[in-house]
């Protein structure tokens, strides 16, 4: 019986550590490509945002020499418009800062996991000779070993992100 | 002459989303990655503001700002926290520090620029 319980806390140990390594690389997978779209997305708006305004200035100066003051006034207004919404893309776009900080989180805590899992291997070799005294003491130096990666995980864990939207968050000057 | 801001922040697409923002409005931006960067930079040039984030790895945001308010040449520039951070507790710890201001991202870049305007011109 007392075996039985040293191979379930080791089968756990192993299967949990395989499982959470898994997650683990996948995390980081995601992270590689959150963080190449991010690139690739601020490139191109960057891109874009350029060739409008250079046109919009183009389009202006035409204008002032051949056309109403209505249709300048329009492109102007347009200009407003554009400038608002490269705002508002500007701070959607700061959406990969704070995903990368909940996936360093989520890894910190995998790696905790991990840590915690290979604490439970335990050996069943030092079983052999004790009975249930002996179990009883495996066990708390296991819930000891799992104390201790626990309570080092608390101390170095990143802050969560609690924004639940992508809006302006808010200003306070001291 | 342009007032030269130092963008302090472990995020490259933030970094680039400041610089960029900032640099429309006619400022000159300097980045940093992280708090010891930050403060090496600071120490090569003097800038006119800081804006830092709180969390990064080696030196956080507000050991930066500690850091810096012991230079004399620091004392009075002004520095703005720039981070998802929104507890009050914190922003009390970054006021302690020396923090002239708060800002809880995402940051809207024309309100970013009208706050700076306001500190620094």
């Amino acid at each position: 019986m007392n075996v039985q319980i040293l191979r379930l806390l080791s089968g756990m140990s192993v299967h949990g550590d395989q499982h959470l390594a898994e997650v683990e690389k996948d995390l980081a997978q995601m992270n590689v490509l959150l963080d190449e779209a991010i690139k690739k997305l601020y490139a191109s708006f960057m891109a874009i945002h350029q060739a409008v305004e250079l046109q919009q200035q183009a389009l202006i100066s035409l204008q002032h020499d051949s056309t109403p003051l209505p249709e300048v006034a329009h492109f102007e207004a347009l200009r407003g418009e554009i400038s608002q919404h490269v705002g508002a893309a500007l701070t959607g776009l700061q959406f990969q800062d704070m995903t990368r900080q909940l996936i360093s989180r989520m890894a910190q805590h995998l790696a905790g996991l991990r840590d915690m899992c290979g604490a439970l291997d335990a050996d069943e070799s030092a079983l052999a000779a004790g009975g249930d005294e002996a179990l009883q003491a495996m066990l708390n130096h296991l819930t000891e070993r799992v104390d201790a990666r626990f309570s080092g995980l608390a101390c170095g864990l990143r802050s969560t992100v609690n924004q639940r939207h992508m809006e302006s968050g808010d200003i306070e000057l001291f | 002459m342009s007032k030269t801001i130092l963008a302090v922040d472990d995020s490259g697409s933030l970094r680039q989303i400041l610089a960029f923002s900032l640099k429309a409005a006619g400022y000159g931006v300097i980045e940093a990655v992280d708090g010891h960067d930050g403060l090496d930079k600071a120490k090569q040039q003097q800038v006119d503001m800081v804006l830092t984030d709180q969390n990064m790895p080696g030196m956080d945001g507000l050991s930066l700002i500690r850091a810096l308010r012991k230079m004399k040449n620091y004392q009075k520039v002004p520095i703005l926290m720039l981070t998802t951070e929104s507890g009050d507790d914190m922003k009390a710890q970054g006021r302690a520090a020396g923090a002239n201001g708060w800002l809880v991202k995402p940051f809207d870049p024309a309100r970013l620029t009208e706050v700076v305007k306001k500190l620094i011109g």
